[in-house]
């Protein structure tokens, strides 16, 4: 394996972040720095997964969805304030009804990005991670849901995580997609170096 | 309950991924952050280190330093914490 990168690779750096990115370490690969690339990778899907074992899947929280995996709907009424008509704001997991007079109406975080990522900013770090981070939300989301009284023997409800267990997990997938952007931003550095060559 | 048999009845129970580790007893957590500053440290020298060869020797000094500043600010804190109560 090599520890230097080689002076053929012509990856453009947009093309390294991207990859470093989709796949952690995938940038250094593309930079034929095989060493480097599988060293951060694997310490980084290790780190972010390790997370998951302590916290639970359940640990990472997904905008748009309440902590019961429920999509979150949005949607303003007209009321009255001191003789004056306002705008209410309504959030709920289930859509209004036709004659409420909603208008507005649509998914919470389409309607209000910058809330929902404010509400829960660990999201953000996490999204660093890539590709991998997203399958996991959307998993986190599926086993979320509560179990159909009805039909008890399908569904898989995972266990949210509290207290200490749940800052660590929060912790661990965080910190992972922060080193990934360390990665992303070295990785992209290191292709401008070599294209400059 | 038959105390010996705890351990092996949470084990059982323990569904990766599902559940949340159960290590939330005040003697066990802290050292879930040693792997933490092992994957920092690893990181961080790997993207400054020239040469991969020298990335393990620095990352275990690093991680040892991480751990040690750690220590000193839990046995600082410690002793403002004690001495506000007075």
């Amino acid at each position: 394996m090599a520890d230097q990168p080689h002076s053929d690779s012509t990856a453009s750096p947009a093309l390294v972040a991207l990859a470093a990115w989709v796949l952690p370490g995938a940038g250094y690969l593309l930079l034929k720095d095989y060493a480097r690339g599988m060293t951060v990778g694997i310490t980084i899907i290790l780190l972010f997964f390790f997370g998951l074992l302590i916290g639970g899947i359940r640990c990472l929280e997904v905008p748009g969805y309440d902590p019961h995996g429920h999509k979150l709907f949005s949607w303003y009424v007209n009321g009255t304030l001191n003789g004056n008509s306002v705008p209410i704001a309504h959030t709920s997991t289930e859509p209004p009804s036709s004659t409420d007079g909603a208008r507005q109406f649509g998914w919470t975080f389409y309607e209000h990005p910058v809330e929902e990522l404010r509400s829960k900013p660990w999201n953000i770090p996490q999204f660093l991670f890539g590709p991998m981070d997203l399958l996991c939300d959307w998993w986190a989301v599926q086993v979320a849901r509560p179990i159909d009284p009805e039909h008890p023997s399908k569904g898989y409800v995972a266990v949210r995580s509290h207290s200490r267990v749940n800052e660590l997990g929060i912790l661990y997938t965080a910190v992972a997609g922060l080193l990934n952007l360390l990665a992303i931003i070295d990785s992209s550095h290191r292709a401008i170096r070599t294209e400059a060559v | 309950m038959n105390l010996p048999m705890f351990p092996m009845i949470i084990a059982e129970a323990y569904r990766p991924f599902m559940d949340p580790l159960p290590a939330w007893e005040n003697g066990r957590w802290p050292w879930l952050l040693i792997p933490l500053c092992v994957a920092v440290s690893i990181v961080y020298k790997s993207a400054r280190c020239k040469s991969m060869k020298a990335v393990f020797r620095e990352a275990m000094g690093l991680t040892l330093t991480i751990i040690l500043g750690m220590i000193a600010a839990a046995i600082v804190l410690g002793f403002l914490v004690r001495g506000l109560e007075r």
